[in-house]
């Protein structure tokens, strides 16, 4: 395990930071643009090499062949995530399945954000969706601490067929991002196919925000909606994940200890899955 | 070399260099083969989810039901499709006893398998228990012999599948005789070499598709030729004398089907990437040998009843179309023939890839050159050792002989199997630290004393061809270590 590069961040009670994961294909020339780095910089980050190996390969085979190659690439990148700040460490691992690989590995650094990373140059504009069945208050929560007092546009988007609703989620959204001085501006997509309104609005916009949902058929069969806008809109796709068993009531935006102890929680949860093996 | 043997007997003493805390005895690892390669094995932590090296972590992803698909898939095909005739003809209406006393002792070996999978969950199965329970030269033996025998069990398999093309071809009406079952049987082994080296993306889900598809038709047949062999429909069929050659065709038949029971120990080989392996190594294992057994003995049983076995016999590897036409008409043989095309194909697919990894297993501890276990950057695929699988494969399926292949495949994986229960005993008898496994064999130490000894004992039973060819195996590997690994120490290492 490579904790050794970052001991005390996820430690550090007087400056909870979300941890957010940053999956690369380490050995296919994974690298990040200058703007994802730039954007996280606010955020300790986990930098997740992987390599996915098709099934006929044992994965401690191709370890030992491209561990060394593997590791080198992945100490460069962390290096730009701010590794010589304590702010990012990452995570090696061979693996036939890359979104479970994602999955355990963000359950066990207890990152609550995993961003498939796109190109994109000075983030300025971003595109926040709130469609569907996600974590509003995590959304937000999120998009705030992003964003921090830096000059970036939020759009907030959302697609429904409930227009009244839509509206009063959106504005109720609004509110708490505009309570932290964020610029923000709202888009309502009515009775329209809600993916394909989203890659629209992300278009003229630097990267995207998401909620993790619920897996469905759908995404069984068209593959995993943050994957299909990456691959539309060519920026990075943030994807707030679902968290088992966190309520999320202490993750509302109004007071200004936002999202501390519910950190503090899953911080708990995660170290304690991880010694359990 | 001569620093490096003494070093090498000393290496399973427990006073060893300091080794990290958490892990195994790991510093007794030691020596190297003749192009001065050590054995590369290095402290893990093993999780339910991932294998946790110094730097990197090894996700498992292969589940229950993967795991059992890796077992039923290798093993379902060659019982059912292939052998039936042959059985039949050997032993009568007693092949099924034939077919129950192989699975009676799959399973006599794969409990101790499971015992071992799950205090070992690592790539590599049988070989990696007995190079770590008996040492470097029972393990060059059987990594070497693991190696061939999979490469004759794949020449089986595709011998097979030859025999269904060429009756699926009659069946829609193209005149082909037997003669084109040796070349489209060499076809489908160049393919599936190749296949697996430009990468087969979804073959895991493919392969659980073609498992569920083969159970549904199997267990129809077996519906329908049950009901009719019970009278409740149909001609009553003539009672037969159900051992016409006597006891000793059983056994012999028993030595002979075995092959039908090589897939269990596959399930060990992937150990590595199996999620929760304490739970679901012994699952897999166990509960593929029970379901392929009970099919097994239910198949011969229908199957002679449709047919007397002399007529069966005439069938020849194909017989189990006729007993599908008996049953179901058309319908019936066309069901069968899809039936015995996909469960060759799958069980040729699986050992090939089964092979493959047997090599890099081998080739990690430095029992062959390292080079046999480069993956190829592009495909993400072991291509040397693919084709140190592939090679052997077409040319043992060239000679097309059915039986001595089964056997000496047989053999070969019986000797592997002793030992399993063998390697069991000396490490319960003088137990490791790190030796901690999640699952223990019920009724020790009596159960894998009889999984050896009716291994060993089943080889008796043999050709006395297969006998020759399958020591001569043995001897040649045992000749390999003397010769390249002499000085490489395995034992009671993790």
């Amino acid at each position: 395990m490579t904790d050794d590069t970052d001991p005390q961040t996820s430690d550090d009670a007087s400056h909870p930071r979300t941890r957010i994961l940053v999956p690369l294909p380490i050995l296919e020339g994974g690298a990040v643009s200058a703007g994802l780095a730039d954007l996280l910089e606010p955020l300790d980050v986990t930098v997740l090499g992987f390599h996915v190996l098709p099934e006929q390969t044992p994965p401690d085979q191709a370890r030992l062949q491209y561990e060394d190659r593997a590791t080198d690439a992945l100490e460069d990148l962390a290096v730009e995530f701010g590794a010589e700040d304590g702010t990012a460490d990452y995570r090696l691992v061979f693996t036939h399945d890359r979104k479970q690989t994602i999955d355990r590995v963000a359950a066990a650094t207890t990152a609550g954000v995993y961003v498939v990373p796109g190109a994109t140059g000075p983030v300025e504009r971003l595109l926040v969706a709130l469609t569907g069945d996600v974590a509003v208050d995590h959304v937000c929560a999120f998009t705030a601490e992003l964003v921090g007092d830096r000059d970036i546009e939020v759009t907030l988007f959302l697609a429904t067929d409930d227009e009244a609703a839509g509206r009063d989620l959106l504005e109720a959204a609004r509110e708490r991002l505009t309570d932290r001085g964020i610029d923000v501006q709202t888009d309502l997509a009515v009775d329209v196919a809600p993916l394909e309104a989203l890659v629209d609005a992300a278009a003229d916009h630097d990267a995207v925000v998401m909620g993790e949902r619920a897996p469905s058929l759908r995404s069984l069969v068209f593959g995993e909606e943050a994957e299909r806008i990456a691959a539309e809109s060519v920026g990075p796709v943030f994807v707030v994940r679902r968290l088992e068993g966190d309520d999320g009531e202490e993750r509302t935006l109004e007071g200004d200890g936002e999202g501390t102890e519910s950190d503090a929680a899953r911080d708990d949860d995660g170290e304690q899955s991880k010694d359990g093996g | 070399m001569a620093e490096e043997s003494s070093e090498s007997v000393n290496a399973s003493s427990p006073s060893s260099p300091p080794s990290p805390p958490s892990t195994g005895p790991d510093a007794s690892v030691s020596g190297t083969n003749l192009d001065g390669e050590a054995p590369r094995v290095e402290p893990t932590v093993e999780t339910d989810e991932a294998t946790i090296t110094d730097d990197a972590e090894l996700e498992r992803t292969i589940g229950l039901s993967g795991g059992l698909a890796i077992g039923i898939g290798t093993m379902i095909g060659a019982g059912i499709f292939v052998f039936p005739g042959l059985a039949a003809g050997n032993a009568g209406p007693a092949a099924s006893l034939s077919f129950a006393i192989g699975a009676v002792i799959a399973l006599l070996v794969a409990l101790p398998t499971s015992e071992l999978a799950t205090a070992m969950p690592k790539s590599g199965g049988g070989y990696y228990f007995i190079s770590r329970g008996l040492g470097t030269l029972a393990g060059t033996v059987v990594g070497l012999s693991l190696w061939f025998g999979l490469v004759f069990a794949t020449a089986f398999y595709l011998v097979g599948f030859g025999y269904y093309v060429v009756d699926t071809l009659v069946e829609v009406g193209v005149a082909a005789g037997e003669w084109l079952v040796i070349p489209i049987a060499v076809l489908a082994g160049v393919a599936f070499t190749i296949l697996n080296v430009t990468g087969t993306e979804n073959a895991a889900k493919l392969q659980n598709g073609v498992v569920a598809l083969l159970l549904s038709i199997i267990v129809c047949f077996l519906a329908v030729g049950g009901l009719d062999a019970a009278g409740v429909f149909g001609e009553p069929s003539t009672p037969e004398r159900f051992a016409p050659h006597g006891a000793m065709p059983i056994l012999s038949t028993a030595a002979l089907v075995f092959t039908s029971y090589l897939g269990f120990a596959q399930v060990a080989t992937v150990a590595g990437e199996m999620k929760d392996p304490g739970r679901n190594l012994p699952l897999a294992m166990v509960g593929s040998v029970l379901v392929v057994g009970v099919l097994y003995v239910a198949t011969i049983f229908v199957a002679t009843s449709a047919f007397g076995s002399d007529q069966l016999e005439t069938l020849g590897e194909t017989a189990m179309v006729e007993v599908g036409r008996h049953y179901l008409g058309t319908v019936g043989a066309l069901a069968i023939l899809v039936g015995g095309l996909l469960a060759t194909m799958s069980s040729a697919n699986a050992s090939v890839l089964s092979t493959s990894r047997a090599i890099y297993a081998v080739s990690r501890d430095a029992l062959l050159p390292r080079d046999a276990s480069r993956i190829n950057l592009r495909y993400g695929t072991p291509h040397v050792a693919l084709g140190l699988a592939g090679g052997p494969i077409v040319v043992l399926t060239a000679t097309g002989r059915v039986e001595l292949l089964a056997e000496v495949a047989s053999f070969l994986h019986l000797v592997m199997y002793g030992l399993i229960c063998v390697a069991l005993l000396a490490l319960r008898r003088n137990e490791p630290e790190w030796y901690d496994p999640a699952f223990r064999v019920p009724g020790y130490p009596i159960v894998p004393i009889l999984g050896a000894l009716s291994s060993f004992a089943l080889v008796a039973f043999m050709q006395p061809a297969s006998r020759w060819i399958g020591l001569a195996i043995v001897v040649l590997t045992a000749g390999w270590y003397a010769y390249y690994a002499r000085d490489v120490s395995l034992r009671g290492v993790l």
